[in-house]
């Protein structure tokens, strides 16, 4: 499916539950027009991922991803030569390759007749497409999601860059993959360092902070059906207080989905302090955190 | 359309965002997509292209208001419909004073060409001026001996009064050409005037600050050591002293075994085909032994920077022998010390036993210590003799409390040192409710670095240490 506008696809996301700002909507209506990858900054757990889940849900796209870590290498990003298999294939061919150099009268002849079966040897058949080759080589277009490509080495960037512009992909032994499809693609970063200005050229960029309390508030209520409205306004104004403390961690929209429903099932109607003491570890996961949440459980709530 | 996106972008460039060619050229190609009398999409547009970081998302929001709400209605939107609609009287008004102060001051209006442009609605040139003003490198004359740091401080001081004559010019011409029977008009012009020269003061003094979202700023700790772990290191005893140091000594030990373990258990790469087979010859040419390649791991890089002055005495020994332990450990440890100029203290620390070690830090390094600290004057140095240093693997560990004694702190060079390399740690001696007072430059280089915290105690230093990912 391709979008028609900005507020096709603030209804298209919606209708996928997920909520956009006009910002979002707009970014992402641009990149899918002018085909060009979105690079998602923004803290923890404000839905980068869902993002792009979302956008692969209302256009229909199956999507790859691909989760970014230290010590990523081309080898599970990209392509891999399938070594076990081509060494199996020449044991097993062995008589044939016997009688390709049979009729050979010199070495250097026979050498001469292998080489010409080579390709056989490096083909398609013995390269294992890893989660970016799978996106351009697939026959009907993928979203592309590269998660927390800021938690991968510099190195990875850099071949990065070829497929993110051409969308095409050069191994040495065949040449340049072209892709079929141009894939949608969504770079997400959570700031632990800084990307390279030739990645930034290439993508456009979309910052998503926390949402704001009405956004919040409408979240919840499409996730958890049948929250009273009283509740739900004082729970979101408690986690946006939880928010500006000094917290190792900040509770993220999960979370405040995952109290929204412990307090539903504990039947809670309001939140007093110490309904908030004993649900805390629904909304903060470090154990100074929640002392910390403690010392000031009073002003906390809303 | 396009004139105004170029002009708007060299607008960008000259408040210091980085915009490439193709960004415009982006920007234009997804102009046609959207209706570009929403103002919020065709903002986002802009923002999408032109900032690629959250950091830079104020300044952008900044030079779009300037160019978009106060230049273009008051002057320049007007002006673009002129064949249709004939200039407003106030329009007119405006370029007549302009025009007019120009013949008046004669040979001075060069100097304040900048300004005149600015005020007609074309920002850059001015932006530009201010741009260089914040970013000007101190000269260092070799004829005089005192070293000055005021060079920004006098350039802005010049632009101010420029601005000043600007304005009474104005305001006495607007006089002169006022035309009876219309008050109103002398009036907005006044306004007008008024507003716009304010506005360009407020751009010239203000400092502007990156948002720094991910900044992570810690100030809890884990209650690790009772008593002494809260004391601050510069009430301790010798004897408590030693203590913390073995404690210290203890972790930075456990900190190279965290490492030696990343490396033990590194995966192993691919097959490697060469030696496979030729291993494979020993059985037949049957490969029965596969050997994989191994891939070397990321070594990180510390490059520390440590302030030594007399503000920081208790805490700086302390924090010199924690360096000291860490180049003990680890191979790609570069140590600095600094008050107003920059000694590299690597070699010191290798040649000699800890303690000596430190004492020569403060006697042979060739530093000072009885000047007055300047953070903005050992940057400068830094940047000159020892940048190329960072890399993209080095961590940046900035040792000391950010009293800079009212000189000009030079914030962008730490901007520099950040795009070059992996992280910017800040260890701040003192706690964090003094960091905004007096003379703590702390707020302004904050904005600029990936992480502080204020340690001065060993729970802090310890959290620290633990924490501290290479």
């Amino acid at each position: 499916m391709e979008f028609r506008s900005v507020a096709h696809v603030t209804e298209a996301l919606s209708a996928a539950r997920y909520i956009p700002s006009t910002e979002i909507a707009t970014v992402v209506f641009l990149a899918a027009a002018t085909r060009k990858p979105i690079l998602v900054e923004g803290p923890a757990g404000v839905g980068k991922t869902e993002l792009a889940k979302s956008i692969s849900l209302c256009m229909d796209r199956p999507l790859i991803r691909m989760q970014c870590y230290e010590g990523l290498d081309e080898a599970k990003a990209l392509y891999e030569w399938e070594y076990a298999k081509q060494l199996l294939y020449t044991q097993m061919v062995r008589d044939k390759i016997h009688s390709v150099v049979e009729e050979a009268d010199t070495l250097a002849e026979a050498v001469e007749k292998i080489s010409e079966q080579e390709d056989a040897f490096f083909s398609e058949r013995f390269l294992q497409p890893r989660p970016l080759l799978k996106a351009i080589q697939s026959e009907k277009p993928v979203v592309l999601l590269i998660d927390e490509v800021d938690k991968s080495d510099p190195e990875f960037e850099a071949f990065l860059l070829e497929l993110l512009s051409d969308f095409q992909v050069s191994i040495p032994e065949i040449g340049t993959i072209r892709a079929k499809t141009i894939p949608f693609v969504i770079l997400t970063s959570n700031n632990y360092r800084d990307m390279s200005d030739a990645l930034k050229r290439r993508c456009i960029h979309l910052f998503i902070d926390y949402p704001a309390i009405e956004t919040e508030k409408e979240i919840v209520r499409m996730k958890i059906s049948g929250i009273e409205e009283i509740l739900l306004d004082k729970l979101v104004r408690t986690v946006a207080n939880l928010r500006g403390l000094d917290l190792k961690k900040r509770p993220c929209i999960s979370e405040t989905l995952d109290w929204a429903r412990s307090l539903m099932v504990l039947q809670a109607d309001t939140i007093t302090p110490e309904v908030l003491a004993s649900t805390l570890n629904m909304l903060v996961k470090f154990k100074s955190d929640a002392e910390l949440v403690k010392e000031r459980l009073q002003t906390v709530i809303a | 359309m396009l004139d105004m996106i170029t002009k708007f972008s060299a607008c960008c460039r000259a408040a210091g965002l980085k915009v490439s060619p193709l960004e415009v050229i982006d920007c234009m190609s997804q102009l046609r997509f959207i209706d570009a009398t929403d103002e919020e999409a065709f903002r986002s547009l802009l923002m999408a292209n032109f900032v690629k970081s959250r950091r830079d998302q104020p300044r952008f929001l900044e030079i779009y208001h300037l160019f978009f709400h106060e230049l273009r209605t008051s002057f320049h939107d007007v002006q673009e419909e002129d064949s249709e609609n004939p200039e407003t009287p106030k329009q007119k008004r405006v370029k007549e004073i302009l025009e007019k102060i120009r013949e008046d001051l004669g040979d001075e209006a060069e100097a304040l060409q900048n300004l005149l442009d600015y005020l007609g609605g074309d920002p850059e040139a001015f932006l530009n001026e201010v741009q260089e003003i914040h970013n000007l490198v101190e000269q260092r004359s070799l004829a005089i001996k005192v070293k000055s740091n005021m060079g920004q401080l006098s350039n802005r001081l010049s632009v101010m009064l420029k601005i000043n004559q600007i304005r009474q010019k104005a305001l006495q011409l607007a006089g002169e050409l006022d035309a009876p029977g219309d008050p109103f008009t002398k009036r907005e012009i006044d306004a007008y005037f008024s507003k716009m020269l304010d506005r360009s003061f407020d751009l010239l003094t203000r400092d502007k600050r990156p948002d720094n979202v991910a900044l992570r700023q810690v100030n809890r700790t884990d209650p690790r050591f009772e008593e002494i772990g809260e004391r601050p290191f510069a009430t301790l005893t010798p004897t408590e002293m030693e203590r913390t140091k073995e404690v210290t000594d203890r972790l930075v030990r456990k900190l190279k075994d965290m490492a030696t373990r990343r490396y033990a258990s590194r995966n192993k790469g691919m097959l490697d085909v060469r030696k496979t087979l030729r291993r494979a010859g020993r059985f037949q040419g049957v490969p029965l032994e596969l050997h994989f390649r191994d891939k070397p791991l990321r070594k990180g890089k510390i490059v520390a920077l440590c302030d030594v002055s007399g503000s920081v005495w208790s805490a700086a020994r302390f924090m010199l022998a924690i360096l000291y332990s860490l180049q003990e450990c680890f191979n790609g440890v570069k140590s600095f010390a600094f008050v107003s100029d920059v000694a590299d203290i690597t070699p010191l620390f290798k040649a000699n036993p800890v303690n000596e070690a430190i004492e020569k830090v403060f006697s042979e390094s060739g530093i000072d210590t009885r000047m007055l600290t300047d953070y903005g004057a050992s940057f400068v140095r830094f940047r000159e003799r020892h940048m190329h240093e960072l890399s993209t693997k080095t961590t940046l560990l900035i040792i000391g409390d950010a009293r800079s004694n009212y000189q000009n702190p030079h914030q962008e060079i730490l901007e520099e040192m950040r795009d070059r390399c992996r992280r910017i740690i800040w260890l701040n001696p003192e706690p964090l409710t003094t960091w905004s007072t007096g003379d703590s430059e702390m707020f302004t280089y904050k904005a600029h670095c990936h992480e502080v915290r204020p340690c001065r105690n060993l729970n802090q230093l310890v959290t620290f240490i633990e924490e501290l990912v290479l």
